[in-house]
């Protein structure tokens, strides 16, 4: 089942590519339930670099998992919420012309939350791609950069590898579904050793060249030199900043919509982090990617993306405009952070710390969960859940979740 | 560094190893005494003892008694089986088939079974199939051989009587030649189906009871070591590409999961090759292992010496063979080195 038969009723304005409302995933432990994410809810507009700050264990990376329903259930348990993603079909009720079903997009909006394991797949590495925090650990280290690249042209590019060899007049028959098996993985044992014998290995080895030209091609959209050679490496045999290329090659192969990076460039030496991050960046403008930028780093954030969600400890504390939040932020968490960073302009002397540890997400009491290390802290804070809320009808996308400003 | 150099350079090492092997085995079998006992009767008078031990070289110094049963090996003299009562070097060849067939099909059990079971229960961790299964590798790794034998012959011999003992059906196996020494290669090689099928039916019951107590020790690793594998960051990789769940588990995590199992594979061998004394015993093989146990009981000192060479060599090359897969499953192993 496709998963454009899966559209939900949900609306999506028309400038967003994903909404994610409500959120909560929470984990089974011997203490209680951890709640990593507790009702997060963001935007990521078309085209567009969001980024997801906060500090470690706050539940950024959950967050990105659940795009992909990367989370393992048990111990995992999806509590609630939806995330909303524009799929590239055409609606299903009115073919592009634009419905209320289709918040006037003309596209299928899904749920990515509630699509079945073959309807998630079809999206995976598809139309959302990932690049992970350490690709010392996200590459097989068993299998070349080419086998792993090469899967994603064979899940989801497999016209494309039969036109570029040239066989799409001979798929007929026998050869057509030796062909098909090989390049989905579904070979056993008889059917791998007819295709080591003619005439079915001449068409094996058609397939293979069209697919080494494509993970060439993938590798050299990284400026990865010599992707020819580089393509028969295990990873091991790759530097870090190398084999975060290699994984942002596999990552932007398909030319995804929506690509998540969780914390790309946090492995990475500090003078190869720039040109990774570089590289993200002058992809997203060339192929026009929406990008969810997960990490830590605040200056990072600020040099590449165009919006900002500032999370803490299971919770959106404030979100708006990269500059804004910069510039004006409005959450004393968001300040304290800010305060914390060094700057050109900062005079000498120490940096600002945010005083206090990280509160226990296992069963949390309500209240906001910034109070206990809040210089600010009102009486009502510590009893009440404060919301998310537009700060002035000037800026409608600038929200805070805080008692100071209600 | 190639892997081709690296079995080379393993190659090379080999005969270092064997001629380790050697002094080992002769030195702690020499502490055992003179072996002299098995070539003496009650008749010999002194004069006739000294004659003989001379004959033997057993009047020189141990070191250069070693020489001469080296000397001796080389020359395709393996010495006196007492317990026997014929050369070593007759009656080992059929022996060694016999227990090898049965080390074998031992060891095909194990691997298969182990590798399916422990990834069954690997990927379905905490289901009831996992339980099951680990209850069986449980009481597989700690039954006792003997026990476990004697338990399948009291089931399927003496009551259900489904399987036999023994090797095989005399008159099926008289008419054919033997060219392996291996029943059901040799009953295949002459085309005859019955004697094919007698020589696996005799062999099914030992080499389960042999193989059992393996195929847990593999299955307990395998699972274990891929419940490691799924939880590592290329899993989830590999699953954002769009894999199907199938390719996920058999291509990438089943694949380094069989690293540390690999391993363990060579190092069960081992444990089958001592398994077949008591299997052999027990199921009234006709093998290295009865052989053996006599010979040790008797004092026959050739033949243990023969047959601890023997296995310490088989041992060395499925070792051998066991790095050299492990080096192709994990390419660090061979540029780490």
């Amino acid at each position: 089942m496709s998963p454009d038969t899966a559209y939900t009723s949900d609306s999506l304005s028309e400038n967003l590519i994903a909404s994610v409302t409500n959120l909560k995933v929470y984990f089974q432990s011997k203490q209680g339930m951890v709640h990593s994410v507790d009702g997060v809810s963001f935007d990521i507009v078309d085209g567009e670099m969001m980024g997801l700050v906060g500090e470690t264990g706050c539940g950024k990376s959950v967050t990105a998992r659940s795009f992909m329903q990367l989370i393992q259930t048990p111990p995992g348990v999806l509590a609630g919420g939806k995330i909303l993603f524009k799929s590239q079909k055409n609606c299903n009720k009115c073919d592009g012309a634009g419905c209320v079903a289709c918040s006037k997009t003309g596209k299928n909006i899904l749920d990515l939350l509630s699509l079945s394991e073959s309807q998630i797949r079809e999206l995976r590495g598809e139309r959302i791609a990932m690049i992970f925090q350490d690709p010392g650990k996200a590459l097989n280290p068993g299998l070349t950069i080419r086998t792993q690249l090469a899967e994603v042209f064979q899940e989801h590019r497999e016209n494309d590898v039969f036109k570029k060899a040239g066989i799409t007049n001979n798929l007929d028959g026998i050869n057509g579904y030796l062909l098909k098996k090989y390049i989905r993985q579904e070979l056993n044992l008889i059917t791998k050793l007819m295709l080591k014998f003619p005439p079915f290995s001449g068409f094996r080895k058609k397939v293979d060249k069209a697919i080494d030209g494509l993970v060439t091609e993938a590798l050299s959209e990284t400026q990865i030199p010599n992707p020819n050679k580089i393509m028969e490496r295990y990873p091991h045999e790759l530097s870090g900043g190398m084999k975060q290329r290699v994984m942002i090659a596999q990552a932007i192969a398909c030319n995804p919509d929506l690509l998540i990076a969780d914390e790309p460039t946090t492995a990475l030496d500090v003078t190869v982090q720039a040109r990774v991050l570089d590289l993200i960046k002058d992809l997203q403008k060339r192929h026009q990617t929406s990008v969810l930028y997960i990490s830590h780093d605040l200056s990072l954030v600020r040099r590449i993306c165009d919006r900002v969600a500032v999370m803490y400890a299971g919770k959106i504390v404030e979100t708006g405009d990269a500059e804004t939040i910069f510039n004006n932020p409005k959450h004393p968490y968001t300040q304290g952070l800010i305060k914390a960073l060094p700057s050109m302009t900062h005079e000498r002397g120490k940096l600002e710390a945010i005083e206090g540890m990280v509160p226990e997400l296992i069963n949390p009491k309500t209240g906001c969960r910034f109070a206990s290390r809040c210089k600010q802290k009102k009486s009502n804070c510590e009893n009440n859940d404060p919301e998310l809320k537009v700060l002035s009808n000037k800026d409608k996308s600038h929200k805070v979740s805080c008692f100071l400003y209600e | 560094m190639q892997i081709r150099d690296y079995i080379i350079r393993r190659l090379l090492v080999l005969p270092v190893l064997i001629i380790g092997t050697s002094i080992i085995v002769f030195a702690l079998t020499r502490i055992g005494g003179s072996p002299i006992g098995i070539y003496l009767s009650h008749e010999m008078n002194p004069a006739e003892v000294q004659e003989m031990k001379e004959r033997f070289h057993l009047d020189k110094p141990v070191p250069v008694q070693y020489f001469y049963w080296i000397k001796g090996v080389t020359q395709g003299d393996l010495g006196w089986s007492g317990v026997a009562s014929a050369p070593v070097v007759d009656v080992f060849p059929k022996k060694f088939a016999a227990t090898m067939e049965l080390a074998i099909a031992a060891g095909i059990v194990a691997v298969s079974l182990g590798i399916a079971l422990g990834t069954f229960a690997g990927a379905r961790r905490n289901k009831l199939a996992d339980h099951i299964i680990r209850v069986v590798s449980v009481s597989g790794a700690s039954m006792p051989l003997f026990w476990f034998a004697i338990l399948l012959l009291i089931i399927f011999w003496v009551w259900l009587g489904w399987f036999p003992i023994g090797r095989s059906d005399p008159n099926l196996f008289e008419a054919i030649p033997h060219p392996t020494g291996f029943y059901t290669i040799d009953a295949l090689l002459a085309g005859n189906f019955a004697a094919f099928r007698d020589a696996v039916w005799h062999l099914i019951m030992p080499a389960v009871a042999l193989g059992y107590g393996a195929t847990a020790i593999i299955a307990r690793m395998m699972r274990s070591s891929l419940i490691e594998e799924l939880q590592e960051d290329y899993v989830d990789a590999a699953k954002a590409k769009g894999l199907a769940e199938r390719v996920v588990l058999k291509k990438h995590a089943r694949r380094n999961a069989l690293i540390p199992t690999v391993t363990v594979i060579g190092l069960t061998f081992g444990f089958l090759l001592q398994g077949t004394v008591v299997a052999e015993i027990i199921f009234r093989w006709p093998g290295l292992g009865r052989w053996m146990a006599s010979a040790v009981l008797r004092g026959d000192q050739a033949t243990i010496m023969t047959y601890v060479m023997f296995t310490s060599i088989l041992f060395l090359i499925v070792n051998l063979v066991v790095d050299i897969i492990y080096a192709n499953l994990d390419r660090r192993v061979v540029l780490g080195e």
